[in-house]
């Protein structure tokens, strides 16, 4: 993972998980809405300025890191090769915007206080726990794909050479990955039932975070005032 | 009685012989049940139909009478009854994690939580099945980066949490080393205690000090059962490999059986 | 979502974040390679195909989720609809029984390519400008310093490269059905249907 939770004590980390995700949200929004190429880029040094003052001075290398590559293309497809460099401002503004939004949410939200966040408000508890064990299991499948490509080395895998090679060690590489996890299918299923995972009754959150009445209050102010921006920009 | 087998049979889809064979057995609270056999034998499968993830979550065929406190449990009203009364651990700790967890009280606190207790009483028995299996200190640890005997442990406890009043533990003490297998060995009797546990295990020498009764299974029979001295201590059964090293000795030194299980009977047996 | 979510069994929520989780480790075994192939929906096709579409399509809104976690890049998500879709054809497409013969599997890859690079264009088009900034992106500068329209860059762009990439991943998961052991496959409703053994 790029970026993960940290904690902290910012206004963003002492806010309700569905506080951030509606600012993120409305961010996402307001980069196509508002009046471009001004608008996303006063949205974008807004957000910087937020994550500054909410103590995150930590992710924006990482914003940079990951928006870099689409900066780079834009100015190349558009700026040099289209002959028009406001556009790729725009794009750049509404891609830079939402890519230091998103990255704000994750490290100040904790998966674990997410989803009781969920739980709390009667989510099912599917939901709840796909969102938390799939975020889990890549680390552990990702490793699992790294042994196997050592493994498959050690026997004389070449991955490597000619096209036609490099095909041939697809399935070597790949089958025992997925005929492993298979495997491992009714073991997981078993443990989750013995535990109660995914029954009737509704599981009780450990931890919710404290919805406050400052938080409710943002959410609404976001919620709306996207929605009015929206609704101008349609009937302009 | 807690729980009643009669001509239970079961075969998995796809398998040539049944895994489990006309077995016969019941089980009572406060006593802690050793079943073992060779690899294959039907232990572990015992455990499932008990819990009745066998056949509901293995698929398969079941013939028989189970019933587990009373119900069916592989029925849907059974599993509705029985739900967190059953504990099950099983060898393999990592596949039993949550995946909903980020910290080993969280990891612990999952069972409870699932069966909506109120938050004081989840808080209650978390601290109290650390402190049992002497994991306090871990519990503010990522339960993905625990050793493999710490992570047995800490899935130990996440089962004890659930207050089952039957305990089914595979093969419990697999990841451990000598001294925190003998830990977990000596909660057995506390456990029991609270219900029923049944231990299925290989590691006879160390489970033997703590159970009441041994079970031995070949090939989904169940081929004997009864007080341990009464079951391992002949040499048929020591010839076949399922006795304690002490009786094993015994039987190659030349001595006349019943064989002693232990250090301690061998002593008493044979010191002059 | 909701109604789906409720009615899981344990089987299901035990299979789902493993098919996740192959997506994302098959997609870097494939950049090990160096060929373009990305993967990223091999679990999602797979569970099409044990399981059924709708199971596909929760593995393929939770990889999409998790995979913009993981890169920390939110552009990624915009393009669930791709995976969403990915997941509906392959339902259809083992249901209609293409995985039962090699070269059925063959005509639907190419297929699926056109139309996840159908759906991704307009996306990729609208939103990002034609960028991605993936590999992807050089070869799409490339078609434009050639002198194609931005939009057409973009869509052949892309479609090479779905098309390689999805006829590898059907193929790819034919050969995990064909080969997967007899109890395994008994496990799962589709697994001996979807290739025609049952």
């Amino acid at each position: 993972m790029i970026v993960e939770y940290q904690a902290g004590h910012g206004i963003l980390h002492r806010a309700h998980p569905f506080t951030n995700l509606t600012l993120v949200g409305s961010v996402a929004v307001l980069a196509f809405v508002l009046p471009a190429p001004g608008g996303p880029l006063v949205l974008g040094a807004a957000l910087v300025t937020l994550a500054i003052a909410a103590g995150l001075v930590r992710i924006l290398l990482p914003a940079a890191v990951v928006v870099a590559p689409f900066w780079g293309f834009l100015l190349l497809i558009h700026g040099l090769l289209g002959g028009e460099p406001l556009r790729a401002l725009t794009f750049g503004g509404r891609i830079g915007t939402m890519v230091l939004g998103f990255l704000m949410l994750l490290v100040t939200i904790h998966p674990a206080r997410l989803v009781d966040a969920l739980v709390a408000r009667r989510v099912p508890f599917a939901f709840a726990y796909l969102l938390s064990a799939t975020l889990q299991a890549v680390p552990r499948l990702r490793d699992r794909g790294r042994q196997i490509l050592e493994a498959q080395r050690c026997r004389g895998l070449r991955v490597r050479g000619s096209l036609f090679r490099r095909i041939g060690a697809i399935v070597p590489l790949t089958v025992p990955l997925v005929l492993g996890a298979l495997a491992e299918v009714d073991d997981r299923a078993m443990a989750l039932e013995s535990r109660g995972g995914g029954r009737a009754v509704r599981r009780t959150p450990l931890d919710p975070p404290v919805d406050t009445m400052a938080d409710r209050s943002a959410r609404w102010v976001m919620a709306v005032g996207t929605l009015v921006a929206v609704l101008l920009q349609v009937l302009k | 009685m807690s729980v009643l087998l009669d001509r239970l049979t079961f075969r998995y889809s796809g398998g040539l012989e049944p895994a489990l064979s006309d077995v016969c057995a019941e089980f009572r609270p406060r006593e802690v049940t050793l079943v073992t056999g060779q690899l294959g034998a039907g232990c572990s499968t015992l455990l499932l139909a008990i819990a009745g993830l066998a056949p509901r979550s293995t698929g398969g065929d079941r013939e028989g009478e189970v019933l587990t406190l009373g119900h069916d449990p592989a029925s849907p009203v059974g599993t509705a009854a029985l739900a967190g009364r059953i504990g099950l651990l099983f060898p393999t700790p990592w596949t039993q994690l949550s995946g909903m967890a980020f910290t080993v009280w969280d990891e612990v606190a999952f069972g409870p939580a699932n069966l909506g207790w109120e938050r004081g009483r989840i808080a209650q028995a978390v601290v109290q099945a650390l402190a049992l299996l002497d994991v306090n200190h871990l519990a503010g640890r990522d339960p993905r980066s625990l050793s493999g005997g710490e992570l047995q442990r800490v899935m130990l406890a996440a089962v004890v949490a659930m207050e089952p009043s039957v305990c089914l533990l595979d093969e419990p003490v697999q990841e451990l080393d000598p001294e925190g297998a003998r830990a977990v060995y000596d909660l057995l009797p506390r456990l029991a205690d609270q219900g029923t546990v049944i231990l299925a295990s290989t590691d006879i020498d160390r489970a033997i000090t703590v159970t009441d009764r041994i079970v031995v299974m070949e090939r989904g029979h169940l081929v004997a059962d009864g007080a341990p001295d009464d079951v391992l201590a002949t040499a048929h059964v020591v010839r076949s490999g399922l006795s304690t090293t002490i009786a094993t000795l015994g039987h190659r030194a030349g001595c006349p059986g019943p064989f002693p299980l232990t250090v301690e009977a061998a002593v008493a047996r044979y010191s002059l | 979502m909701t109604n789906l979510t409720m009615t899981m069994s344990p089987h299901l929520l035990a299979l789902i974040p493993l098919a996740v989780g192959i997506n994302l480790a098959l997609g870097q075994i494939a950049a090990v390679t160096h060929l373009p192939l990305f993967l990223d929906t091999v679990g999602t096709v797979l569970v099409a195909c044990l399981v059924g579409t709708w199971a596909a399509l929760a593995t393929g809104f939770f990889s999409q989720l998790v995979f913009t976690v993981v890169s920390g890049n939110f552009t990624w998500l915009w393009f669930l609809p791709v995976q969403l879709a990915v997941a509906a054809y392959a339902g259809l497409a083992a249901h209609v029984g293409v995985f039962r013969r090699p070269w059925l599997t063959l005509i639907a890859g190419l297929g699926l390519g056109l139309l996840a690079a159908s759906m991704s264009w307009p996306i990729s088009f609208f939103v990002f400008g034609g960028v991605t900034g993936g590999g992807a992106t050089v070869f799409v500068a490339l078609l434009r310093g050639m002198g194609l329209t931005l939009g057409w860059a973009v869509y052949l762009g892309g479609l090479v490269a779905d098309l390689l990439d999805k006829t590898v991943t059907l193929l790819l998961v034919r050969t995990i059905l064909v080969s997967a052991p007899a109890r395994m496959a008994a496990r799962f409703p589709g697994a001996r249907r979807t290739i025609g053994e049952a």
